[in-house]
């Protein structure tokens, strides 16, 4: 059975410490009510940014694990990044990747290639330190701890199904100028 | 008539830009520069290559330039973006995104390739020089053209007022780096 979104980031939500997290797209209403204050921004107006933003991040906190939680649609629409992440070579950076094959928001329309796409493949091809698919949640809560841990760039690919709510379904949460204002400030008050 | 401005002379610029933006803090890197490599500030990469106290990330794409300018940013990391006229057409909807709506301060040096020496760019035969800066009058970006190394001042002062309006700010890179 594939793995619930909402799972993984109420696990991820224990575990995290004091983790920077970069939700996307389906990830995003959830998280909003899973981890409500805290050090988060989501890629909000600039779809298939989420791990460029967590690139960013990461090189500036370089003692501070970065976790984004992009899309496969999103990753597609600038899979670029993959390359650039591999370039630049934080280790402090954990990609995951919620693999659903559909673009939920619009209402669920296959993504080119579907579930065939293999991201796993091409994080190692483009040069991450370590790339792995997880299909089962009990698989991924014996795993989580490395994935906080290892040294990255780290991309996990997550069997997952459709998210309960979206963006669309679920409006809300700060404007990402607001998001940037108070991430900042919280990261610069934490020194 | 424009001129050519020196490699060495920009890079130094640009490290005058940062350690102001650091408030005189000389902690290395000053800054990160996010490029998606620009023929026409091929000096100024070449020089980079050899530059220790300037970080260079080099980005597949001017979208992912501006995504990772944004972090960097909210990190307390100051930077600047080389790309290409063409890069800024091909990314103007990053653009709105991260600098305009999320109102991130952001600088890009944006070089004109194929511009004319002889010709103001809005008389270029090349429809990328022409509608460089038209495009940026359209999304309301501040810019100024390097016309000459007496203009390299630009590069501070857009800098500056990226910060200052918390948005995007460009100068452009009117002749071929040498």
């Amino acid at each position: 059975m594939a793995i619930k979104p909402e799972d993984v980031l109420r696990a991820i939500a224990s575990a995290r410490g004091n983790a920077i997290c970069v939700p996307t797209m389906t990830t995003s209403p959830a998280w909003r009510t899973i981890a409500p204050d805290d050090l988060s921004i989501g890629c909000v107006g600039f779809m298939g940014g989420a791990s460029s933003l967590g690139l960013g991040l990461a090189l500036a906190m370089p003692k501070r694990r970065v976790v984004v939680f992009d899309g496969d649609g999103s990753l597609l629409m600038q899979l670029g990044s993959l390359a650039t992440i591999a370039g630049a070579a934080p280790r402090n950076l954990t990609h995951l990747i919620f693999k659903n094959g559909v673009y939920h928001t619009s209402g669920a329309q296959e993504i080119p290639g579907g579930l065939t796409v293999d991201f796993v493949q091409m994080a190692k091809g483009a040069g991450y330190r370590k790339a792995y698919a997880v299909t089962d949640f009990d698989d991924f809560k014996q795993r989580l701890s490395s994935m906080l841990g290892d040294e990255g760039p780290l991309l996990v690919e997550l069997h997952t199904g459709l998210a309960d709510k979206t963006p669309m379904t679920d409006r809300g949460g700060q404007p990402f100028h607001q998001q940037v204002e108070t991430l900042r400030n919280k990261l610069d008050k934490a020194g | 008539m424009p001129e050519s401005i020196p490699a060495p002379l920009i890079i130094d610029t640009l490290k005058d830009t940062f350690r102001e933006a650091r408030g005189g803090n000389t902690r290395e890197p000053l800054g990160w520069i996010l490029s998606v490599p620009d023929t026409h500030q091929k000096t100024v990469l070449a020089a980079l290559d050899k530059e220790r106290a300037l970080r260079v990330v080099t980005c597949a794409t001017e979208d992912e330039a501006n995504a990772v300018g944004a972090g960097l940013w909210i990190g307390g990391e100051p930077c600047v973006l080389m790309i290409q006229h063409a890069g800024l057409f091909a990314s103007v909807n990053t653009l709105r995104g991260i600098a305009m709506d999320g109102r991130v301060p952001m600088f890009y040096l944006i070089g004109l390739l194929s511009r004319e020496k002889d010709r103001d760019p809005k008389d270029s035969r090349h429809s990328m020089v022409r509608f460089a800066e038209p495009l940026l009058d359209t999304f309301g970006v501040p810019h100024a053209r390097l016309e000459g190394p007496d203009d390299v001042h630009l590069i501070p002062e857009y800098y500056r007022l990226s910060r200052e309006r918390r948005g995007p700010a460009a100068v452009l890179v009117g002749l071929e780096t040498i």
